[in-house]
């Protein structure tokens, strides 16, 4: 389980699109989803997963990546299914399934690249309200803790004699609830104590609090903006005028 | 009765938990494992009952390799009582939870009856059985967990950080509770920063660092090396450190102390 939540959070990792403004990352993903969106041939569709693989491997997450891919799969041989059932040919299902895949792959680079700070301060330069901003990447933070308090649970009941890899799909299911129950009483718990915490901090005290660092874009990002912007117009005029 | 050899365990992330620990416990002792934060203590005792499974080298429990065993099998025999109480209990009442064990390990429902009262009364939970578990204080909640392990009656018993969160009355019902499995003939291994609460108990202590057992052997011996407390990180008892500053031979508890000093 910690190996496909491994593919779902963020690591500091020196490479050229870590390093990169958030809201270039941002651009970037919201291109190779758009491109993504408009292919409509098993083509098109591998030059755009294509594009954001070559994208993970300069940012070095492809291994990682591979995991979030691997694990929406399953979600994507679904799709694959419903479009057979209800009267999709073979091509226009495939094209389904990889276009869900290929949308994955690209918002992956976005989470994986980008750190939970980088993230609030994107969600700022959107003006969103404080609390929305707050909740959201609190969330965020909290998966890794989440996750490692699932392992320690999962632990507790393995010692006490479940077996959660035991019976058929319901069995199962059902097994999983001395996990489940402990996770979310922790998880409403600790919300608790968090909001708590961060009243006796002050938090809301002032309309508009102050900032320490702002969105300082430096000519390496400006350069990927406009390279990546050149690049997409093309790309679009393609798409809209001779497909 | 436990045996490690020559156990080595490397975290996915490459990081090198224990390193080349060679350990014998026999039946019906108690050993104390003693270090700083990260030293491998938790990582240890989590080899006995196969929640981790060495990365080189093998542990045996009762002659049987746990990389061999299911941790269910290997849990009927080896309970291990976790440090939080918030990572065990989910059951709605404090009768089931302490069930749940029991029915996993198919235990018949007579004997089940039995464990169960034994264990209400034994941790003075009874009035609580038909309370949710979630509703009950820190203390209750660790001799919850305490009830749910022992109610099976396994043959060793880890404890992971007993004292945490326990008032000084509950520590000596801690003790008490230790000295009876103790003649009851169990094996007791407790894994703690607790010096002052392991020093009367007088066990056989490993001390660990960075992976490694660093010392083993009785605790006054053990603690009496001046390289050993730097090394890993610990403070001394007071009766022992008294009984280094006086020259005297380190007393078991307060009563010896004045004794020795009268």
């Amino acid at each position: 389980m910690y190996w496909v939540a491994g593919g779902f959070i963020y690591r500091r990792i020196d490479s050229v699109v870590h390093r990169l403004d958030a809201r270039v990352k941002l651009l970037l993903t919201s291109e190779l989803v758009v491109l993504s969106l408009l292919s409509f041939t098993v083509a098109e569709l591998a030059i755009a997963l294509g594009s954001t693989l070559a994208i993970a491997a300069s940012a070095r997450i492809l291994k990682r990546m591979g995991r979030t891919l691997l694990f929406s799969a399953g979600f994507s041989a679904t799709i694959f299914i419903i479009d057979i059932l209800v009267g999709y040919t073979i091509i226009e299902a495939t094209v389904y399934s990889m276009r869900f895949i290929a949308i994955v792959g690209s918002t992956s680079i976005f989470f994986l690249t980008t750190s939970p700070d980088e993230l609030e301060q994107v969600m700022r330069w959107f003006r969103l309200p404080r609390d929305l901003i707050f909740a959201y990447v609190t969330a965020v933070r909290f998966v890794p803790v989440l996750m490692l308090d699932a392992l320690q649970i999962m632990d507790a009941q393995k010692s006490r004699g479940l077996e959660i890899e035991k019976g058929n799909i319901l069995k199962r299911i059902k097994n999983f609830s001395p996990v489940l129950i402990p996770l979310v009483v922790n998880a409403v718990v600790r919300s608790g104590e968090l909001a708590e915490a961060m009243e006796v901090r002050a938090y809301g005290a002032v309309k508009k609090p102050t900032m320490l660092y702002d969105f300082v874009m430096k000519n390496s990002d400006k350069i990927a903006a406009i390279l990546s912007v050149v690049l997409m117009i093309p790309t679009l005029y393609y798409f809209l005028f001779l497909v | 009765m436990i045996q490690f050899d020559d156990v080595s365990f490397m975290h996915q992330n490459g990081v090198m938990a224990l390193r080349g620990i060679n350990l014998k416990v026999t039946t019906n002792t108690l050993t104390a494992i003693v270090g700083e934060n990260g030293a491998g203590k938790t990582t240890l005792v989590r080899h006995i009952n196969g929640l981790l499974r060495p990365s080189h080298g093998k542990v045996l429990v009762f002659g049987e390799d746990t990389r061999k065993q299911s941790v269910a099998k290997l849990s009927r025999k080896v309970g291990i009582v976790f440090q939080n109480p918030d990572h065990q209990l989910f059951s709605d009442t404090v009768e089931n939870e302490i069930l749940f064990g029991l029915k996993n390990f198919g235990i018949q429902e007579k004997e089940q009856r039995d464990q169960l009262e034994w264990a209400l009364e034994f941790f003075d939970l009874s009035r609580y059985r038909n309370v949710s578990p979630m509703l009950l204080s820190g203390g209750e909640k660790k001799r919850l967990c305490f009830a749910c392990i022992l109610a099976w009656d396994p043959d060793i018993l880890i404890l992971d950080e007993p004292t945490v969160g326990q008032d000084h009355g509950r520590k000596e019902k801690i003790s008490l509770m230790i000295a009876n499995l103790l003649q009851k003939g169990k094996t007791v291994i407790i894994v703690s920063h607790d010096i002052e609460f392991l020093w009367p108990l007088q066990p056989r202590t490993l001390v660990m660092a960075q992976g490694e057992i660093i010392a083993d052997g009785n605790i006054a011996e053990v603690l009496s090396d001046d390289s050993v407390i730097k090394q890993a990180n610990l403070v001394r008892p007071q009766l022992l450190a008294l009984a280094i500053a006086l020259k005297l031979k380190p007393p078991k508890n307060v009563e010896e102390a004045a004794k020795a000093l009268a």
